[in-house]
């Protein structure tokens, strides 16, 4: 599979709908989103609570709580293969193996009673062919490479022995145990304190240049997306907003969302005089607008844009930036 | 800024832990090492570092919501530690604290009116028909509709509730509020608005704020001046700002060096500080940023740096800047 400019898809999601139900009724947390993911890139997805960010990943690993959620729509390819229509059962043989997660927390992600090279090492066991012994080795290596200090020491050792960002890189080793083409990292960072942050940003960074694996990268924070994103999905009330390459998003953001936020971000870099925060709230799940989901908030928003539900659409000038906005967007009007 | 309103000098305090297998063995931690700031009428100043570095210990024990074990805290010259119960109460009441978590300092069992108006009669402040009114105005001041009074906290979003935070505050009119990471946990769209409110508030009131944040943007943008704590202690101090546009203290660099910018350019910047926060239980000998720092001299391993005045308002506790020799002495 590759994409037009002939660079290696390592996964491809279309239509992804996910719903959740309340009171009876199925309600779309996420909807009808597409994007594609190359080899050796990392997209991020950024968005505030509840923009359906977490939700997506969640469809993506066939963890969406079946007792009140479903993915309603939609494909997830992984080598042509659509990860959706595949059993629970061959889906375990895909977690941890061809594609990996790492949470937010590593205090509740890691077992408390084994110790971290075991938890490593079962990964491995349970994915690969490999022996006890040759399992524990590998086991070290990983910890090496995610550089704990003194790893074959505090390979023994338990989770609680540990620092956050040690145990982050310990969860990170253990996404890493059986090669994974792709990696979604849900917040992997947002717990920890920005000068072990930068560490681990860097040290993801590295992993992804010497692999050439790709990266999901989910979370709230612009500034970290601006330091590791190649790409960027902006997503509001379940939609993808806006998506463009890192550089471009930044330097001319165009859905009318997606510039707000940046202007709402104190920035200790500079004074950016009065911030401006966005008025108003995103609408509850149960309560959507029939048009755009941001017209609420919209200072640039016209009678078409509460009737009608404006498509994800590149703009005039672009082929490769998209922004889901009548005004902005598509046809609707020129771009930004 | 004229005068002072409160001054800090010397704050510190020790926490006895348990520690080793089932607790048996104890240790002291100490997370507030002589700690000495002063704030004007009207001015916010930060508290800024990392997780366990003292920040929020510090906020508390202003309030003497904890007992320091040893320092001054004078609020308009009067001593808050030495004050007796009926003094502490009058102080109180212009001292507040806002919490950070909106959903846990907020009793689910209790509507808006009742959280509100429960200050106001502990400090005897008016008649029930009074009283109303107030939380009726401070309601309106800090942008909630006047129906909100009748409802629960579990009614409102997070951002609403830490409006209501601010409220309870404020409802005694107090001139001090000590904000311990007020917006930490809000979305950055509410984490702005709320920000607005509490300058629109601060220049209204002429509020006094002890902020206390990790987010050195969020400082940056809401306070005038800033202390920097590692581990119990104040390293580096000064106006915003310089602090973070030219950092002194190597921490401090750091600090502003690993805060994500908005910006794709800004990541080559990223430069990342070697180790971690080593324990507060077992702090380093010497300067204890030393064994992280790329500066670090023997001196350094040895001997905690002496706080060095730099003028106007900047100070730092660093070996990197020695004090100036006083008086006559020949240089």
């Amino acid at each position: 599979m590759s994409d037009a400019s002939g660079r290696e898809l390592a996964l491809d999601v279309r239509g992804l709908t996910t719903e959740f139900r309340i009171n009876g009724r199925w309600y779309p947390a996420v909807r009808d989103v597409s994007f594609a993911l190359k080899r050796n890139e990392t997209l991020a997805l950024v968005g505030e609570s509840g923009c359906g960010k977490s939700i997506t990943a969640l469809s993506i690993m066939g963890l969406v709580p079946k007792a009140n959620g479903r993915v309603a729509a939609g494909q997830v390819l992984l080598d042509g293969r659509n990860l959706l229509a595949l059993s629970e059962q061959q889906m375990e043989k895909i977690r941890g193996g061809a594609i990996a997660m790492i949470f937010q927390e590593p205090m509740t992600s890691l077992n408390p009673v084994l110790p971290i090279g075991f938890q490593v090492a079962e990964a491995l066991r349970y994915h690969t062919d490999l022996s006890e012994s040759e399992a524990k080795a590998r086991a070290l290596e990983l910890l090496q490479h995610v550089k704990i200090p003194s790893a074959a020491r505090r390979i023994t050792d338990y989770p609680h022995q540990f620092s956050g960002g040690m145990r982050q890189r310990v969860m990170i080793a253990i996404a890493l145990a059986c090669n994974p083409r792709v990696i979604l990292a849900d917040e992997p960072t947002t717990a920890l304190d920005v000068t072990i942050q930068a560490q681990v940003l860097a040290l993801l960074a590295e992993l992804k240049a010497e692999t050439g694996l790709a990266m999901i990268f989910i979370t709230h924070n612009l500034g970290v997306v601006a330091s590791i994103a190649d790409r960027v999905a902006v997503m509001y009330a379940g939609d993808i907003v806006e998506l463009a390459e890192v550089g471009e998003l930044f330097r001319r953001p165009t859905h009318p969302y997606t510039e707000a936020l940046l202007a709402s971000i104190p920035r200790v870099d500079r004074d950016a005089g009065d911030l401006k925060p966005i008025p108003g709230q995103v609408p509850p799940i149960t309560a959507m607008p029939a048009g755009c989901r941001y017209a609420d908030r919209c200072p640039l928003r016209e009678p078409r844009c509460t009737q009608e539900s404006p498509p994800l659409s590149p703009l005039a000038d672009s082929a490769e930036h998209f922004a889901r906005c009548w005004v902005r967007a598509g046809t609707g009007g020129s771009a930004a | 800024m004229s005068g002072v309103l409160l001054d800090v000098q010397g704050l510190s305090k020790s926490f006895t832990v348990r520690r080793g297998f089932m607790g048996g063995a104890l240790a002291t931690v100490h997370a507030l090492n002589g700690v000495s700031f002063s704030i004007g009428p009207g001015e916010a100043f930060g508290l800024v570092g990392e997780s366990g570095c003292g920040k929020s210990t510090a906020g508390r024990a202003i309030l003497r919501l904890i007992e320091a074990d040893s320092g001054t805290v004078l609020f308009k010259g009067e001593s808050v530690f030495a004050a007796d119960t009926g003094a502490l109460r009058r102080l109180r009441r212009q001292m507040q604290i806002v919490f950070q978590d909106p959903y846990s300092s907020l009793n689910p069992r209790r509507t808006i009116n009742q959280t509100l108006s429960e200050p106001m009669r502990v400090h005897g402040m008016g008649s029930s028909t009074e009283i109303r009114e107030a939380v009726h105005a401070v309601l309106g001041e800090v942008g909630m509709p006047s129906d909100a009074a009748g409802k629960y906290p579990h009614e409102f979003s997070g951002g609403q509730r830490q409006r209501i935070g601010i409220a309870r505050a404020l409802v005694l009119q107090p001139e001090l509020v000590v904000a311990d990471e007020p917006v930490s946990a809000l979305d950055v769209s509410i984490q702005a608005q709320i920000l607005v409110l509490l300058r629109n508030l601060q220049q209204k009131r002429n509020l006094s704020f002890v902020f206390i944040s990790h987010d050195l943007g969020v400082v940056r943008h809401f306070c005038r001046s800033v202390a920097v704590m590692y581990l119990g202690r104040i390293v580096e101090r000064g106006p915003i700002p310089g602090i973070f546009d030219e950092p002194l203290h190597p921490y401090t660099r750091a600090l502003r060096n690993a805060s994500p910018v908005p910006d794709p350019a800004a990541k080559v910047t990223m430069a990342k500080l070697e180790g971690e926060v080593a324990s507060a239980l077992a702090p380093p000998s010497g300067c204890h940023f030393h064994p992280r720092c790329p500066h670090a001299t023997e001196i350094c391993r040895q001997v905690y740096p002496p706080w060095t005045e730099l003028g106007s308002g900047r100070g730092v506790a660093c070996h990197l800047y020695p004090p100036e020799p006083t008086g006559a002495a020949p240089s």
